[in-house]
Parts: C-alpha cells; sequence; structure tokens
C-alpha cells in the first residue's frame, strides 16, 4: 500500500517540472512534450486517489486524461507542421507574428 | 514483507520518474529528451501498477509510450532541427519560469495536507471486489457512457484538425 501523501508529493514535483518545461523551453516540440508531462503527473494523483479512497472513478478520469492527451498531441503537432511550412525552425521567440 | 517492497520499489519509482524529468526538460537534443520522457513513461506506469491501477498502466504503455511518444519523434525527424544544438535550450526568462514551477510544485505539494482526504474507512462501499479492468469498464460504459461518448467525439475532432491543419495550402 503506498501513502497517497507520497503520490501526491511526486504528482506535484512532475508538475513543477513539465511547468519549468512548458514555460521555460525554446523549442515547440518540446513545450508539447512538457504538457504530457504535466497531465502525466495529473494521472499519477488520480490513481493514487482512486487507490486512497477504494473508487474506480479516478482510473476512468485518467483514461479521458489520456484521450485527450492524444487529441492536444494531434492537433499541437498538425500546427507545429504547418509553421514549420511556412519558416523554417520550431524556437517559439522568433514566432512574433500572427500572420506572414 | 511486502509491504517493505512495495515501499522500497515506490520510492526507486518516484525517484527515477522526477530524475527522467528532469533530465528530459533540460537536455539541448531533441531526441536525448525523448528518450527520457519514454523512460519517464515507463517509470509512472510502474507506479500505477503499485497503486492498484494495471489496466491505467497497460494503457500508459501502449498509447502513451507506444503511440503517443512515437507521433513526437517521427515529427522531430520529419522537421530536421539543425539550429537546435546551437542555441540554449531555455529562453532569457529561465529564472521566471524556475521559479513559476518551483512555486507551483512548493503549493501543490503544501496543499496535499492529511485533513483534506477523506479516510478510506469513510468511503469504502460493500460489495464483491471485482478485477480492475472489469470494474473500469462498467464504469465506463454506464456511469460514464456520455463522456466515453464526447471522448470520442474529441478524438474525431482531434483527427479532423490535424488533417485540415496540416494539408497543403492550395490556390484559390
Amino acid at each position: 500500500m503506498v501513502p497517497v501523501g507520497a503520490c501526491l508529493a511526486l504528482s506535484a514535483v512532475l508538475f513543477g517540472i513539465g511547468l519549468i518545461g512548458f514555460l521555460g523551453r525554446r523549442n515547440i516540440i518540446l513545450m508539447l512534450v512538457s504538457i504530457e508531462i504535466m497531465l502525466n503527473a495529473v494521472n499519477v494523483s488520480l490513481a493514487a486517489f482512486s487507490q486512497n479512497l477504494q473508487d474506480s472513478r479516478g482510473q476512468v478520469v485518467a483514461l479521458f486524461v489520456i484521450a485527450v492527451a492524444a487529441a492536444e498531441a494531434a492537433v499541437g503537432l498538425g500546427l507545429v507542421l504547418a509553421l514549420s511550412r511556412n519558416r523554417p525552425g520550431v524556437s517559439v521567440e522568433e514566432l512574433t507574428q500572427l500572420k506572414w | 514483507m511486502p509491504i517493505l517492497a512495495g515501499q522500497i520499489a515506490f520510492y526507486y519509482l518516484a525517484a527515477a520518474s522526477v530524475a527522467s524529468a528532469i533530465l528530459a526538460v533540460t537536455r539541448r537534443n531533441p531526441v536525448h529528451s525523448m528518450l527520457w520522457v519514454l523512460a519517464l513513461f515507463l517509470h509512472v506506469a510502474g507506479i500505477f501498477l503499485l497503486v492498484g491501477a494495471e489496466f491505467l498502466a497497460a494503457v500508459q504503455v501502449i498509447v502513451y509510450a507506444g503511440a503517443i511518444l512515437v507521433f513526437y519523434v517521427f515529427f522531430l525527424m520529419l522537421l530536421d532541427l539543425p539550429s537546435e544544438e546551437v542555441g540554449p535550450p531555455f529562453g532569457a526568462h529561465w529564472p521566471l519560469c524556475a521559479a513559476a514551477g518551483v512555486g507551483f510544485a512548493a503549493l501543490a505539494w503544501y496543499a496535499r495536507a492529511p485533513g483534506l482526504l477523506p479516510s478510506p474507512q469513510q468511503v469504502a462501499e460493500g460489495g464483491p471486489s471485482r478485477g480492475n479492468l472489469s470494474t473500469i469498464g462498467t464504469a465506463l460504459f454506464t456511469q460514464f457512457a456520455l463522456p466515453f461518448e464526447i471522448a470520442s467525439l474529441i478524438l474525431l475532432a482531434a483527427i479532423v484538425g490535424a488533417v485540415v491543419v496540416g494539408k497543403k495550402k492550395t490556390e484559390s
């Protein structure tokens, strides 16, 4: 039996790392991957709650989170592809215009 | 002592996931980052196993590590990023980002007060205990039937949106 507090602490640390990556990285693909790290951290705490409350609904919600993560990856990477067709490189610092 | 073994396994998996997450976020080479994210996903799947979410662990390995991450690696190969090696991996505003991340993690760490969680005895329901997959499947198709359909709609919209955004522009 894993203590729920330890799982929540792990989840908090992972989410913080993902947040740093999302805000700080220059590469847009790695920003999207940092979002995946954050969603995974949330799944850890959902699974921990599910075990703590002896209720499987937390795991069902985690499944929905995974489905939304897949959708987000598809749309986000499609946008990156469209972006890179117009200009080389995927650094977010160069994306200062809405249209070019 | 299975309880002690579980604790040791949990602390190993937690330390390894935090280490691989830090490495994934800080590596300069994006392919190395992807490989560390793969390590992170596999360790998180181990944590799911430890907290009794076997189906979630399987989905984590199959969908996250198997499908989503491969998708990201495909894109990384497709885009060919030569300029990534020269510049710093983080923007100039990285101290602010680090402060935000550490601050949020500290806040979430502080918020996991024991009083906020209902104790398991309070909420434990009677009834025969079934397998993990059977329980989840029943909940998914009865109580969560509408969200399940909405999830399929979201995935359909994502497929169509990715095709529309990704296709070549035609002159009209």
